[in-house]
């Protein structure tokens, strides 16, 4: 696996993981029918910071972790990771982001229709980071399949 | 039948050819071209087409004509 292909999967498994919370979170809201600008407010500013700190930590793991892992597994105190980022990686990188602009705009597109439909701005923003969150995941699919296929 | 465009594909000998220059390993090729060793992977087995850029500097690592080094011949049908 290259070291593009471990930031990709570690960005999945980071994003899976936050919209698994959203929704578990959202789930909860409506449950409680507690769906209001305080709470839903405040479940924003959390995923958005969940993303900041998973960010970092899948970084630190893909440089850090990651090396260290594969160093001890080959053996070679001096080994280093390839990081080399060659056309067919940005190919591949234009792919992916190619289908998160495609999802992210499916997302908002079907954001403003729930609002056009007479729903509260609330449903649509939360709707929007859903898809801005899926948007993402179907990116990372999308990078770590070219990567097999290619 | 007459063929169209798509009937045809990159073909390339760079396997051959590391062999025949004292067995160069995919690493090597990769650093000399300045591209990843999945990229040279991908090249020999015929799933990715390579920018006339990298094609040329794989040609000037054999020191061959571009020509010699990569073709653009009938897709193989199997059969």
């Amino acid at each position: 696996m290259t070291f593009q292909q471990k930031n990709n999967t570690v960005s999945l498994v980071s994003f899976v993981a936050i919209t698994a919370f959203f929704l578990v979170r959202v789930g909860q809201l409506i449950a409680d029918d507690n769906f209001s600008h305080q709470s839903v407010v405040r479940l924003w500013i959390v995923v958005a910071l969940l993303a900041v700190i998973a960010t970092i930590v899948a970084m630190i793991f893909t440089h850090s972790v990651a090396t260290a892992i594969e160093s001890v597994q080959s053996g070679d105190p001096d080994f280093e990771i390839d990081k080399t980022v060659d056309e067919r990686d940005r190919r591949i990188d234009l792919e992916g982001t190619s289908v998160t602009y495609t999802v992210s705009s499916l997302g908002a597109f079907v954001a403003m229709v729930t609002y056009a439909l007479g729903n509260s701005p609330l449903v649509m923003f939360t709707l929007l980071i859903f898809f801005g969150m899926m948007a993402q995941i179907a990116g990372d699919l999308k990078r770590l399949w070219s990567y097999r296929e290619v | 039948m007459k063929k169209s465009m798509d009937d045809y594909q990159i073909i390339n000998n760079i396997r051959k050819l590391r062999f025949f220059h004292e067995e160069m390993t995919q690493k090597e090729l990769a650093q000399r071209v300045g591209v990843t060793r999945q990229t040279i992977i991908s090249l020999e087995k015929g799933k990715y087409s390579p920018s006339l850029e990298l094609a040329f500097k794989i040609a000037l690592v054999f020191d061959m004509p571009i020509g010699k080094v990569f073709s653009f011949d009938l897709k193989e049908t199997g059969s």
